[in-house]
Formats: C-alpha cells, structure tokens, sequence
C-alpha cells in the first residue's frame, strides 16, 4: 500500500498532517537536520509525536539530512541510541557515517534522504545492499525514468509529488554558502537561486532589469498520482516542513482523497482535488520532471505569488454541548458576517455565513482580532478537534 | 603530491609535461563542466606519453547513461587508464563490473566533508576520494588526521557551486521570446547579482545542464605546504581560464619562485574560496 508521507514542523503540525490523512509524518530534531528554523523537535517532542502516531497505527521519521562535517558529529551515537528507544519508525539521512553509526548502534530502519539525488537504479540497490530499505529518488527524474527505476530496484522508492523543488540537484549547491556563508547543505540555504540577476554575454547586457530568475514553480502531480499507484512506489511525499497548519492539511487532504479515490475506483475530477489544493497554496505550481526536461513553464520567472483561495481562520478545540457551540483558537482575523467553512480531519466541510461569535467571557463580539484567543460559535453539532475553519474568499 | 591538469588539445601535451604535469584529466562523452569533449577521440593517442591519465566521468548518471557508462570502462581497461573522476556514486559501482574499482576517485564536489568519509570509501575500496569544496582548511587538516583513502583536491581555478538538469538559459531566452543561437557550451555567460553589482558568476548551459561557478578563482600558493601533507592528487580547474594564465598558474605551484609574479599579474580574479571562511549552518533550508 502506498503510503503518503507529509512534513510537520512542529509538533501540532504533525498531528494535524496525521488527522487529515497522513500515514506518516517527517519531522526534523533540534541536531542534524536540514531545517532548523521549522521550529525543530527534541526528543520529548519525537515521543509524543511518535506515540500519538503509533496510536493511529501511522509513522514518524526523524531527518537528520545535514551533510556532516567532522564536527557535527558529536553527540550522533546518543542520539540514534535515543531515537530508537523512542521508537520512532526510520530515520532520514544522506551522510555515510550516520548510515553506518545507525547500523552499527541502533536497528533503525534507515531511509536515504534526497540530498544524495539518486538518479538510477544502480545506486539505488547499491544502497539496499548497504542495508537502506527505502531511497528518496531525485526530483529531476521524469516519470518514465522513475518507471525505470522502480522495475528495477530491490530499494523501496520514495517519491516527492508536493512542494518547493531545488533548482539545482539537492546536495550539489553551494550557492548559499559562496554568497552568504550559509551552508546550504547544513540547514542554512538562503534561496539564492530564487534571487534576481542579470545575465550578460561577455560586457553586454541581455536581461531587463534583473528579470533573470532560475527559480522553480513548487511541484504539483495530482495528475501523476494514479500513474506512481500502478507502479506500487512506496512513499509519496509532501515537501514543507516550514508551511502553516492550514498549508499542511489542505493538501494532505486532497491527497488523500486522491490516493483513496483512485484505490476505490471513485475517481472525481482532477479539477476537484487541484481545486482543493488552491485553498491553501500561496505559490505557482507545476509538473517539475514528471513529463520530462523542464522548459519555461516550470519556471518561476515573474515572481507571482497565487492568493489561496481560503484563509486559516481557527482551529477547533472543543464542542460545549450545553450551548451548542464550537470552541475555536482564533489564527487570524474574521469578523460576524463572513463567509466561513469548516474543515474536518474526516473530509466533512460545513460552510457558513457567522452570525454570532462569542469571547471567553462569552461576551458577544463582532469580530475575532487576537491571535489564540479562544472564541465560540454557535453551531448545532459537534465537531471533531482540529477541524480547521477557513473564511472563503471571494470566489 | 600530484598535479593534475585538464588536457584541451594534444598539441599542448608536450608543454603540460614540460611545465610539470603529473597527471592528465581528459573529458568524456559523460563529462560536465567540459572544456573538450572531442579530446576523449585522442584517448589511445595521450595514454602514449606515459603520464598517467584520468578520465572525467563527473555527469549524474541517469538511467539512459548507464550503458554509456558501461563503454567508458570497457574502453579504458584496455587502454589502461589509472583514475576515473566520478561526480554520482553509481560510476563507482559500474567500474567494480571492469575490476576497476581501485582506480575510482569520488569527487562529488560537495559531500566529502569528514573524516568518516575517506574511512567509508577506503573500505569500499577505491582509489581516494576529493574533499569537498566548501570547507575550511582547518576542517581539511583534521580530515587529514585520520586519512585512509587517497585524498585530492580542487585547488585552483572558477569552482562550481551549483548543478543543475534544467535548461536555465535556453528557458530563458524562450521566456523572453528572444531569438539565440549559439547557447549551450557559450562559456561567455555570466550573472550579476541585484545587490552586489560587482558580482560575476559565471553561467554554463551545456547538454546535461545548468552550472554556476564563483566569481573569483580559488588560488592555494600559501596553503600548498599544509595541503601537501594530506592531498595526493591537486587538480588544477581548467575552465574560464585562459591557456597562457592555466599553464603559468601550474608553474607557479612547482616553482613557488614564480608565486609572486603569478599572483601580480593575475591576483584580481583570485581568492582563497572556504579556506578561512566558515559557513553558518542551520537556519533554513528548501531540501528533505
């Protein structure tokens, strides 16, 4: 069974990734992982995280994806030691001494990052026979060489179909290091390639402006989706571990509904599910490789931003049942006469105009202006928690 | 410690070995960053100097390159080649098939960073391994502490720093609907950054894709003693270079009497790359 795998930077993100239809979650530790600043996890965190998913019978993998130097690796050997008490599922790495330290010490099941951008199946297998059960293929194969690969191959495959792509083959830039002194391979990438420039031949100007951009539309391959399924890859997984709550269960819920329309035979329009991804993304998207060498279109030239046609409003705590109301953590602005929906980890969505909305006083207010203020609604049946609601925009 | 240099035609071999070449690096037909492909046809006709010669098969091999790979080796068993240059590991899995193995250098560029690396890739075998070029040379003399496989480095010359599958200027030109030929292998491109308007990165659009490389040479003339305590091969970087400033820069490395006028005449395009110049990690980052 296919699995679809999705970020969480921390640890409400998880559980919201796991509730709206993850089967499993990867998530980054305080050390040894490429993103730093997604509010990382310590091992507290991990547990809690890994005993809520063992509880949904889902998964967490922990990246520890940096490229070492000799001295990130103190403190390695505890670590891994600590991650397999806790059980978590796999770990996701990319530098040889963490693969052999984590064999050697642990019986974790070990997953190879991306930022190694396997490209065949040769490597691949070379990497089961070192003991890695599952590969994360480079996101510049098309789907005929991923096809390739995946006849091939003795190595569970993992595939990206969501997100933000590397310009360059993960692992081989140092632009951020050359430009900034960031190490992009240590969780300090500036996006340098997502910069302005402008491009000369020799002492002549070509561009206009610094209208010369490199960088890429996020990924999006809804419509390859059934394609990946035949082939029976293993993980298809959603890139972002630094995007909000609403960003994370919008699009692990219409991928979801995807994987299991297909599996049932139900099918709806792709339309349907792009639709849905809409609400929450805020970049352009394209196919990246999947239909072969990338041309314009997957290029990222104007800098357009897309508006999501939905805004995080609230996230739902609890139900009151002798007033009949919902109990929501305000996230951002919305005021009485908005146009409202409800989101369930269930797929369920309720639309609504609001009519009233209470304080936590219950006090009736017009409009919800503090951040995390608990709030009430009046609504006529429970709802689950974590159901997210969503002022609709105009359509 | 061995010089290695990047051969661009035969009529110069002559003088390579004259100036102190120690051993040729020769492009493939699975080469990036070339700066003579058709120089892999004279293959039979270097190997007759009696230096020993490396072949650069520094591509990422995709699965159609694989049987491309296959005749690279093939061809080079019989030839006798002593060093494979390889830029995607699968290279080093090919050439265990020809039981060469042992003459496999792995020069990722990036990735070599610790001193568990050169231990990993001595048991498995190959000839050395090339240390990453964004570290320290502090980092590098502890990786040279617990050295076990052969060590290099690129020492000299425009380093890339970014590699790329996607056509990033042809896509260009389509975007802007601007009528070019003469794109791909045009080493005259560069970029400038918006804020730093005496950048100067150099754009390389070839068949395999896109590379970008630093606006300054990397040069080692200081640092040559310190390296050649744990470096066995020193590549000299070839491109962007013009012939007459390669062949004096590789004079100067074996003639540190001729530093001076070397760094004279050319200094403004050079800098010591990561040497002294630690990069922050962990704040941000778009890879899982």
């Amino acid at each position: 069974m296919t699995e679809l795998l999705a970020p969480a930077g921390n640890l409400e993100k998880g559980k919201i990734a796991l509730l709206y239809g993850a089967d499993a979650v990867y998530i980054g530790g305080k050390q040894f992982s490429l993103r730093a600043r997604a509010s990382n996890f310590d091992l507290k965190m991990i547990k809690e995280l890994v005993d809520f998913a063992h509880e949904l019978n889902k998964k967490i993998y922990v990246t520890m994806n940096i490229v070492f130097h000799d001295d990130d690796v103190y403190g390695l050997d505890e670590y891994l030691k600590e991650l397999e008490k806790i059980n978590v599922d796999a770990i996701i790495c990319s530098s040889p001494v963490v693969i052999e330290r984590a064999k050697k010490l642990t019986n974790l099941e070990i997953h190879l990052s991306t930022q190694f951008s396997v490209t065949n199946h040769v490597l691949a297998d070379y990497f089961y026979s070192e003991g890695i059960k599952r590969v994360v293929l480079a996101r510049e194969l098309t789907l005929s060489e991923i096809k390739q690969v995946n006849d091939k191959t003795k190595a569970d495959l993992e595939i990206f179909i969501h997100g933000g792509m590397c310009v360059s083959y993960s692992g081989r830039c140092t632009l951020s290091n050359y430009t900034v002194f960031r190490d992009a391979n240590r969780g300090g990438c500036a996006h340098t390639c997502r910069w302005l420039y402008n491009l000369y031949e020799d002492d002549t100007l070509i561009s206009n402006d610094f209208d010369y951009q490199m960088a890429s539309k996020d990924l999006e391959a809804t419509e390859f989706i059934g394609e990946l399924l035949e082939m029976g890859i293993s993980s298809l997984k959603i890139e972002g571990r630094m995007k909000s709550i609403h960003y994370i269960a919008t699009v692990v819920s219409a991928y979801r509904m995807l994987i299991d329309d297909y599996n049932n035979n139900r099918l709806r329009p792709l339309s349907f599910y792009q639709k849905e991804i809409k609400k929450a993304e805020n970049r352009e998207t394209s196919t990246g490789f999947f239909k072969g060498q990338t041309t314009v279109d997957q290029q990222l030239y104007n800098q357009r931003s897309e508006m999501p046609t939905q805004e995080f409003v609230g996230i739902v705590k609890g139900y009151d049942s002798e007033r009949r109301e919902i109990i929501i953590e305000q996230r951002n602005y919305f005021s009485v006469e908005d146009e409202l929906e409800i989101f369930t980890p269930s797929k369920i969505t309720y639309r609504f105009k609001l009519k009233q909305l209470f304080d936590q006083e219950h006090q009736e207010i017009e409009s919800a202006r503090h951040p995390l203020e608990v709030l009430s609604i009046p609504f006529d049946f429970p709802i689950e928690n974590y159901s997210l609601l969503r002022r609709v925009k105009d359509e | 410690m061995n010089i290695v240099a990047r051969i661009k035609n035969l009529s110069e071999i002559n003088h390579l070995i004259n100036i102190g070449v120690d051993v040729f690096l020769v492009d493939t037909t699975l080469s990036v960053r070339k700066i003579n492909p058709q120089i892999y046809q004279n293959l039979s006709e270097i190997c007759k100097y009696n230096k020993p010669v490396y072949l650069s098969v520094n591509k990422m091999i995709h699965e159609d390159d694989l049987e491309t790979l296959e005749e690279i080796f093939s061809q080079a068993k019989n030839l006798g080649i002593d060093g494979f240059v390889i830029g995607d590991l699968t290279a080093m899995l090919v050439a265990k098939k020809y039981d060469l193995l042992d003459k496999i250098i792995y020069q990722p560029g990036t990735m070599n960073t610790n001193s568990f690396d050169s231990e990993y890739f001595f048991e498995k075998g190959i000839k050395g391994i090339t240390i990453s070029k964004e570290i320290t040379l502090e980092e590098i003399q502890t990786i040279f502490k617990n050295k076990k496989t052969e060590l290099s480095i690129v020492g000299h010359g425009y380093l890339d720093m970014f590699y790329s599958r996607r056509k990033l200027l042809t896509n260009y030109f389509k975007f802007k609907a601007m009528e070019r030929e003469n794109i791909i292998d045009n080493y005259s491109f560069r970029l400038k950054e918006e804020v730093r308007e005496n950048s100067n990165y150099p754009i390389l659009e070839e068949k395999f894709g896109t590379h970008i490389f630093r606006d300054y040479a990397l040069e080692s003339y200081d640092e040559l003693e310190i390296l050649k305590k744990g470096i066995d091969d020193f590549f000299v970087e070839r491109i962007f270079l013009e012939d007459e400033e390669y062949y004096e820069a590789i004079i100067a490395y074996k003639n540190k009497n001729n530093v001076k006028s070397f760094l004279e005449k050319h200094h403004n395009h050079y800098n010591k790359g990561f040497y002294y110049t630690y990069t922050e990690k962990l704040k941000d980052d778009s890879n899982d």
